[in-house]
């Protein structure tokens, strides 16, 4: 995306292949840069996460910078767009100031690309979450989950989805009740019961198997409390992006060094606790040619990398559940 | 325009800054007329003869908002064109003000908004010159003139404000400048949490 010239593209090219490879910034093929992460950054949503790759911490500035935040909204299956069991809906914004030099048609254009791919893998029925439902064939929950590219400097692509994977390990999904609602026979009122308790004067007996309690409507049993993790939140996937140039790979491209690699290989991995990782979404981008065994060497390496990812970001994230939940009750307790 | 800079303005409104999630698609006739009140404050502000054949692009983006989005847009504005270094007349500080019967409220919350008649005012505290008023609900004639008066005063407390922020900054650039690079002793970034927003030093 940045305008490099062929004299820069065959400069870092060649100093890929130099032995050992070279990099602008001095780093080896398989570093990353400095990765900042910080959850619960709005307090509206239902979760939320703020990620940036290779912000310099001497000048304060820069690196690519993402923004997700996830919401939950009620939904109705019978006469509204909901889903058995819920769904999910993501969206990817890139904000003006991150891409000033294209225009308002070239940055919808960019959405889109963005969206379609995020939405595609996160959306996949192998990662549903079993616990947006609310009421089985009547209400269920609507995940949306928002993403906002603030800056970007280079390898988009891994941000949206680290920041995707920490939001929706913040998600946090309302415990609902439901609520029967039951005609008194005596008067004309109508009152909400709970199911387990016995509407007074009638006692229908739990054997009376000709009127089964339906549920109608839910309520939420406690109005303050931020309700369960959402389930499933260890299968969330870790992209890797490799930017292939003939034989060499390497990760977390700078802008420049995107813009020099005719390919680039994204590899979206699933790490479940007690089973083997699995590949979520494999995808090229680029107008290079991949040979098929090549192909199978580089999801093979990715998956190494895509397992230090995920061990790295799953240990900051229990940090943060730590700084957020234990430390700020120490710090509240010592004021 | 060949003798002037053009200022253009763009709202961008997450869909998760409110508590009811909204996507705003970006020709929303709401947000382009808050881009457009925030180009009109700050077209005879911005010293664009300085820049001619140019654009000089305000991005706001709302992450969270609660009420006050036109007045927190403008003092934000004000903070980025000063910190990009753009000559302006002067500063800009916008407050929003109220009457509750009798009662003047300044800088309103959602609720309150929905709520009372409610004014923006945008003004230019050195000059004392207006260069915004705005208002959507209907307000008594004889209420106005009290809340307009008490939103220059406020006016003028941001504006002390404002300037305590710039002048701490500016501080540590020309700081910086003296020292030189600096070396940062990477040993104890690793003991506590390193937020992001701590790293912003300049």
């Amino acid at each position: 995306m940045a305008a490099t010239s062929k004299s820069e593209r065959a400069y870092i090219q060649s100093a890929l292949h130099a032995s050992p490879p070279l990099r602008a910034d001095g780093r080896s093929l398989q570093d990353f840069r400095n990765v900042l992460l910080e959850t619960g950054v709005s307090p509206l949503a239902n979760g939320s996460a703020r990620l940036n790759i290779g912000k310099n911490p001497e000048e304060g500035g820069g690196g690519t910078e993402v923004l997700a935040a996830t919401k939950l909204e009620v939904e109705d299956i019978e006469t509204g767009d909901g889903v058995e069991g819920g769904r999910l809906i993501c969206t990817v914004t890139c904000s003006p100031a991150a891409y000033p030099q294209l225009s308002m048609n070239a940055l919808d254009d960019l959405q889109y690309d963005y969206t379609t791919v995020l939405h595609q893998i996160l959306s996949h029925p192998s990662l549903h979450p079993k616990n947006l439902g609310i009421i089985p064939r009547r209400k269920s929950w609507l995940l949306n989950l928002d993403l906002v590219i603030l800056s970007d400097a280079g390898n988009t692509y891994d941000a949206m989805f680290l920041a995707a994977r920490a939001a929706l390990w913040d998600t946090k999904v309302p415990i609902t009740r439901a609520v029967q609602y039951q005609a008194r026979t005596v008067g004309e009122t109508l009152r909400a019961v709970e199911e387990s308790m016995d509407v007074e004067g009638v006692s229908p007996s739990g054997f009376d198997t000709r009127q089964i309690p339906v549920a109608a409507d839910f309520e939420l049993p406690d109005y303050w409390d931020e309700g369960e993790p959402l389930e499933g939140r260890d299968l969330w996937p870790v992209c890797i992006t490799l930017n292939v140039h003939e034989a060499v790979h390497f990760l977390d491209a700078t802008l420049s060094e995107e813009a020099s690699v005719p390919s680039q290989f994204l590899v979206a991995f699933s790490f479940p606790p007690s089973s083997p990782s699995r590949v979520q979404a494999i995808r090229t981008i680029g107008s290079g040619e991949l040979q098929p065994s090549h192909i199978q060497t580089l999801v093979q390496e990715a998956e190494k990398y895509a397992r230090q990812l995920h061990t790295a970001l799953n240990a900051k994230l229990r940090d943060e559940d730590i700084r957020r939940h234990q430390k700020a009750k120490v710090k509240f307790a010592n004021r | 325009m060949h003798d002037r800079a053009l200022i253009n303005v763009e709202v961008n409104i997450v869909p998760f800054s409110t508590g009811e999630r909204r996507k705003r698609s970006r020709g929303d006739k709401r947000i382009l007329e808050l881009g457009s009140t925030i180009k009109s404050t700050f077209e005879p502000v911005v010293q664009t003869s300085l820049y001619p054949r140019s654009e000089i692009d305000i991005f706001v983006h709302v992450l969270q908002q609660d009420g006050g989005l036109l007045q927190a847009s403008i003092n934000a504005s004000t903070l980025a064109l000063i910190s990009a270094g753009i000559p302006l007349h002067d500063f800009v500080c916008a407050v929003t003000g109220g009457v509750h019967s009798t009662a003047p409220m300044l800088d309103l919350t959602t609720l309150e908004e929905n709520d009372i008649p409610h004014v923006t005012v945008a003004v230019m505290p050195k000059t004392k010159k207006v260069t915004l008023v705005t208002m959507e609900t209907r307000l008594h004639v004889d209420r106005f003139g009290d809340i307009f008066k008490l939103a220059c005063e406020a006016g003028q407390v941001i504006h002390k404000e404002m300037k305590r922020a710039v002048s701490e900054r500016t501080q540590k650039l020309v700081t910086a400048m003296e020292m030189g690079p600096r070396v940062v002793p990477s040993a104890d970034v690793g003991d506590r949490d390193a937020m992001i927003d701590d790293l912003n030093d300049y």
